[in-house]
């Protein structure tokens, strides 16, 4: 048990050091003046640039430099953004719980929806509401997502005026960031319209999240009902049909378990691509999370930013990938190694 | 079988643009801007789609846009297949601490999102279909790399392989006379899988500008040079993403076909 | 069911109901409180005496300040408004100005305002860009570019303080245009306190970036790319008076001292009649504004999305596809008017070819103007033959033009030595303006023009504040932009486009400096006799076909588009969106 902790852990470490070394390295690769890129500050005249240099150790060996950067990250000195000037620990704490919000109310669809949808197209399988399941599923899994979100601004915002089309919530409301989480805190806040302001930002959340959602739970409801199928074919529970246990608890005893434990690998994978996702409708929605920040810092060529956005991405997006592992190694000490199911 | 029939008439219309197509892709026509498709009434049989805000006829450019989106997808998967499995064998065959470093190191790098890797490719060598095609590539490796080699590492174990080995066969050996032919299914299987991801990709990069440029007629670019008139004109917006959509389906159903065939297969 | 039962459901179903409505006027009484505007990008800053873009005005001058003197909208005419009167001398050198009293400036979170508006204020915000010895003059840079292009500095001899309320400002030479620049929105008047306090503190730059005026709103607070949110001025002094100056008295431009007062004292009469937040226009009361927030969206399809949902309530610089979806829809109203404006396609005449007139004949001569006026601007704008649009008094009708002519334009292209295959760069702006609603596509079609004449254009295009810099800087080959005039007067559109005075203020991107130019213009501002400047204007006309730094493609018509529910907009010709006393009635 320790053994395992450690060995992820050590994983963990490891994982984040090479991105370090990747952020690092970005501060070179990116066109531009190096000390610009890695601090974000543009020196005005010779004697602030010698002094920045000295300051960031530029003058001495690469080594040196990259503990020092290393320093500053866990330290939360992250430099400045090109763009806005404004310190970027500053702009990615507002941003990335944003996304992260979006995302787990999309992952939460998906889970409740997907799963026992899933469950009930592969206990039926081939039958007809299995076929009607399976082709919504796969339709919808096909659709690229950010058509569908615009198919979904066509309809429902500009055609029948549903719902709002862009940002977390109406600007005529100020809410103070302390989570991040819109709904969160807006009942911690002291503003007098607190349920209108709820629906608001309720309303706001409808599309984006439904557009994410969506083709989450059709990926969902794919792995869930292969799963199935692939549990309902094995040895063990035509035994327990041949010893005579009910179909309820032929499910309760034995499919649930068996099923579920595949698709946790996979959850990881469904992490990742609801994120891609996430930040590619951010842009159609003007939603202001990590991934809407992450394009317009590429539109505008901000370096800083940009290093520093893929580094908070991808520690997010991993923490949460070494997580699901850790907790499906744990649940399932019967792998060895696990393999991860397919589709 | 439909989905074979969508998808080889997708693959027609890539590889036989230039003779199918009545207008060039890029050539402008003042006079003719945002001409409804043909099945509309202001529309005329000689603009099937319609054209756009800058005159280009839509079906010319659809068509195109599928040769492009289709081709570079194809591209990429190939590039990637060819480098995955590559890395992946020689993961599969190495023994020890190594190994498990390496392939948990390729595990966790694996769940970075496509988009980020591509932000990051295109911050360092500009925007362009050749540069996001690069990103979507490294994207996709870890994929192949990781099922290589646990297909490598399974057969490893099985007999006639042990027997190959006591017979005297080099490791080269090995893998291109026993594994590479079992393999192949497993490749398709996971080609088809990564084509459909890397087709949404490509487009997914074009329409954010990230990748192909205007005015190159790639299918995600179009749908972003539509977005401007998308109320006036909204086949300029439904008719690439249904072009994008069918591609994605055609391939997955062709997919999930292979995949539901090789099981079948197995299993028996 | 029993009776009871019935009972109680109904009674819940009329509570809920009752709920629901309570709700939904809630919510309207809420959202009638905040006006949202779709803004095209960043400001620059908030001073508009830096900057001349339309976007610093709208952000700033429009809401946060007031001016001497003030365009009336429909008119055009000259109206006091900080000024309530003026007396001009009979050689037309020195003017006085009667200040208004009772004017207080913004409250804010960061100023507090012991006096009110007097004539310090006036002489404050005249000397910062005319004295370069000044102590606030290099603040935020010491660019002023419209009054650097008008070269007003120069002409002002003194400003002087008669006493508390009167300031007194001579010119050295006459200048018919002096009191439309007046009226501009550059000539904003800032608040000396506020700029003494900040002198102490060491941080004199905050004025420009936390400004302090005497507008209908205050500033609260910028978040770059994302919006301004502003606060209703609780003591706006036009919202004190019971009805503003009549025209009869601004036209009056010998207005005695007597009358003036009187003026103020009418003025003064009006502070108990605001109360409970609402308005006192008769009989409704309708709730006050109380937020005004710029949603900044750089994407015009996106601005017109959201206000076709309401969540802006106006939008700013609607592309031409757009106007007819608007048009049609019932809910949204669209404005429209002539525009003072023109745009077009300027090369950069310092660099080599382009300093040769007929390289520059010739490139104008390879463009179909017609077809840029149909497929940019959807003939909803006039094809320019000058730089005067017909709203302008000086218009001339019968001007020459430059014709489609590629046969020419290939002959004089060998002629001046310019090989096929010759290459430049023309600069679009990522925005839109009245003047030009799609400068990139326009690009893409002159590009397509220049190809058949054997010229290889690239088009550049970068994010509209470095566009800017990057023109003053005079890195372009040619660009397409415009301008919007400033005031009713044509010396409003020459100096500032071609002046030799105006190229290091960015405002000149032809970078076209020529003596008799000059003198023209400076002739046809030593007389009040609108024929003598006419005749003159013709002969300036002339002068710019034949040296052809520019070429005039259109005169835009100017629209605002804005949800019925807002009442008491106003389409100024002069551009700009203005919310003060505008209403929202949900």
């Amino acid at each position: 048990m320790i053994q395992i902790l450690v060995r992820y852990c050590t994983l963990f470490i490891l994982t984040l050091l090479v991105l370090a070394i990747i952020s690092f390295s970005l501060a070179y690769l990116f066109p531009g003046d190096t000390l610009e890129n890695l601090t974000g500050l543009v020196p005005q005249n010779e004697i602030q640039r010698a002094a920045l240099e000295r300051q960031f150790k530029l003058d001495q060996p690469y080594i040196f430099q990259f503990f020092y950067y290393v320093g500053n990250l866990l330290t939360g000195d992250w430099g400045y953004s090109f763009t806005s000037g404004l310190p970027l620990r500053e702009e990615v704490g507002i941003a990335m719980p944003a996304t992260i919000e979006l995302a787990t109310y999309a992952m939460l669809m998906a889970l409740f929806i997907g799963i026992p949808l899933g469950y009930y197209a592969g206990i039926r399988s081939y039958s007809t509401s299995d076929h009607l399941i399976n082709s919504a599923s796969i339709t919808t899994y096909s659709f690229p997502v950010f058509w569908f979100a615009l198919l979904l601004i066509l309809v429902f915002s500009l055609q029948l005026d549903a719902a709002p089309l862009s940002g977390r919530i109406s600007l005529l409301y100020n809410i103070e960031p302390v989570s991040g989480f819109i709904l969160i805190d807006i009942l911690l806040s002291d503003v007098e319209n607190k349920t209108l302001a709820f629906k608001d930002a309720l309303s706001h959340l409808a599309l984006p999240t439904f557009a994410i959602g969506a083709i989450a739970t059709a990926s969902m409801i794919r792995i869930t009902r292969r799963s199935v199928i692939d549990v309902k074919h094995r040895p063990y529970i035509a035994a327990a049909i041949s010893r005579g246990l009910s179909s309820w608890q032929i499910f309760f005893r034995h499919i649930l378990r068996n099923a579920l434990l595949p698709i946790l690998p996979l959850m990881a994978i469904q992490i990742t691509t609801l994120i891609t996702n996430a930040m590619i409708v951010e842009t159609l929605f003007s939603w202001p999370g990590i991934g809407n920040w992450l394009i317009q810092a590429i539109y505008q060529r901000d370096y800083p930013a940009l290093r520093i956005g893929m580094m908070a991405v991808s520690t997010v997006v991993i923490t949460l990938t070494i997580l699901v592992d850790l907790f499906n190694r744990m649940i399932d000490p019967s792998r060895e190694k696990y393999e991860r199911a397919t589709v | 079988m439909l989905g074979l029939i969508m998808l080889a008439l997708f693959v027609v219309c890539a590889l036989f643009a230039p003779i199918i197509t009545p207008y060039d892709a890029v050539e402008q026509n003042i006079d003719g801007l945002l001409i409804p498709p043909s099945w509309l009434a202001n529309g005329s049989i000689s603009h099937l789609f319609g054209t756009d805000a800058l005159g280009r006829d839509l079906f010319t450019r659809i068509i195109y846009g599928c040769r492009i989106t289709l081709g570079s997808a194809f591209i990429t998967v190939v590039l990637a297949m060819l480098v995955g499995v590559s890395l992946g064998t020689f993961a599969g065959m190495l023994r020890g601490v190594r190994s498990s470093i390496v392939n948990h190191l390729l595990d966790a790098l694996m769940a970075i999102p496509t988009l980020l890797i591509a932000i990051i490719i295109v911050a360092i060598l500009g925007t362009g279909l050749v540069n996001s095609m690069w990103a979507i590539t490294l994207a996709l490796i870890p994929q192949f790399v990781h099922h290589t080699r646990s297909f490598v590492r399974a057969e490893m174990k099985k007999e006639y392989i042990v027997a190959s080995k006591l017979d005297g066969a080099s490791r080269w050996q090995l893998f291109a006379h026993s594994i590479l032919p079992n393999m192949t299914e497993m490749l398709v299987v996971q080609g088809t899988l990564a084509l459909s991801i890397a087709v949404i990709d490509i487009s997914a990069l074009g329409f954010l500008n990230l990748g192909a440029q205007s005015p190159l007629p790639e299918l995600g670019v179009i749908l972003a040079d539509g977005l401007d008139v998308a109320y006036l004109a909204p086949w300029n917006v439904a008719v690439p993403g249904m072009a994008i959509f069918f591609m994605v389906l055609s391939i997955n159903i062709v997919g999930d076909g292979l995949r539901s065939a090789l099981r079948k297969r197995v299993s028996h | 069911m029993s009776h009871g039962l019935v009972k109680r459901l109904s009674l819940c179903i009329c509570t809920a109901l009752l709920v629901a409505s309570c709700a939904k006027q809630n919510k309207q009484a809420f959202y009638n409180t905040g006006i949202i505007y779709c803004s095209e990008s960043n400001p620059v800053t908030f001073n508009p005496q830096l900057d001349t873009s339309s976007t610093t005005s709208d952000a700033s001058s429009h809401q946060l300040y007031d001016r001497l003197l003030d365009f009336d909208p429909e008119s055009g005419r000259i109206v006091p408004s900080l000024a309530s009167s003026w007396l001009v001398s009979d050689d037309g050198l020195t003017y006085a100005f009667q200040l208004r009293k009772d004017v207080w400036f913004h409250n804010t979170r960061y100023f507090t305002p012991t006096r009110n508006f007097n004539a310090d204020d006036v002489i404050f915000s005249i000397d910062r860009w005319r004295l370069r010895s000044h102590p606030y003059h290099y603040v935020s840079g010491g660019r002023y570019p419209y009054f650097e292009s008008i070269g007003l500095a120069q002409n002002i001899a003194s400003v002087e303080r008669v006493n508390g309320y009167r300031v007194e400002i001579t010119l050295k030479r006459r200048d018919s245009s002096f009191l439309a620049n007046l009226a501009t929105d550059f000539a904003v008047i800032l608040s000396e306190e506020y700029a003494n306090q900040l002198a102490q503190t060491g941080t004199p730059g905050k004025i420009d970036e936390l400004p302090v005026g005497t507008g209908p709103f205050k500033f609260d607070s910028y978040r770059k790319d994302h919006f301004i949110k502003f606060l209703r001025h609780d003591n706006y002094w036009r919202d004190q008076m019971e009805d503003g100056p009549t025209i009869d008295e601004a036209l009056s431009y010998n207005n005695t001292v007597e009358s003036a007062n009187q003026e103020v004292e009418n003025g003064q009469g009006g502070e108990d009649t605001v109360q409970d937040g609402t308005a006192q226009n008769g009989d409704e009361t309708r709730p006050v504004v109380e937020q005004l927030i710029f949603d900044i969206t750089p994407r015009s399809s996106l601005r017109l999305a959201k206000l076709m949902t309401g969540e802006c309530d106006a939008t700013a610089f609607p592309a031409q596809t757009e106007l007819e979806v608007i048009r049609a829809k019932e809910d949204l109203t669209l404005a429209e008017k002539p525009g003072l404006n023109i745009g077009f396609w300027a090369f950069n005449t310092q660099r080599p070819p382009f300093d040769n007139p007929d390289v520059r004949r010739a490139l104008a001569a390879a463009i179909d103007k017609n077809t840029l006026l149909e497929a940019v601007y959807f003939d909803s704008a006039t094809r320019a033959k000058t730089l005067l649009p017909a709203a302008s008094w000086a218009f001339q009708n019968d001007a020459d033009d430059t014709a489609y002519n590629p046969v020419l334009a290939r002959k004089l292209l060998a002629d001046a030595g310019v090989k096929a295959g010759f290459s430049m760069t023309i600069w679009a702006m990522p925005v839109e303006r009245s003047y030009n609603p799609n400068a990139t596509k326009m690009a893409e079609l002159i590009q397509r023009y220049l190809r058949d004449v054997g010229v290889e254009a690239t088009i550049v295009s970068y994010d509209w504040t470095t566009f800017r810099r990057h023109l003053q800087e005079g890195l372009h080959d040619s660009v397409l932009i415009g301008w919007s005039a400033d005031n009713g007067d044509p010396d409003n559109f020459y100096r500032p486009l071609l002046s030799c005075g105006a190229i290091p203020s960015g405002t000149n991107r032809a970078m076209w400096c020529s003596e008799d130019y000059d003198k023209l213009l400076n002739d046809a501002l030593q007389t009040d006799d609108i024929e003598e400047r006419t005749a003159i204007y013709r002969q300036v006309n002339r002068l710019l076909y034949e040296r052809l730094p520019l070429v005039p493609i259109a005169h835009a018509y100017r629209y605002q588009a804005y949800r019925n529910e807002l009442e008491g907009m106003t389409i100024n010709p002069f551009g700009g969106v203005r919310f003060g006393g505008v209403k929202k009635a949900l």
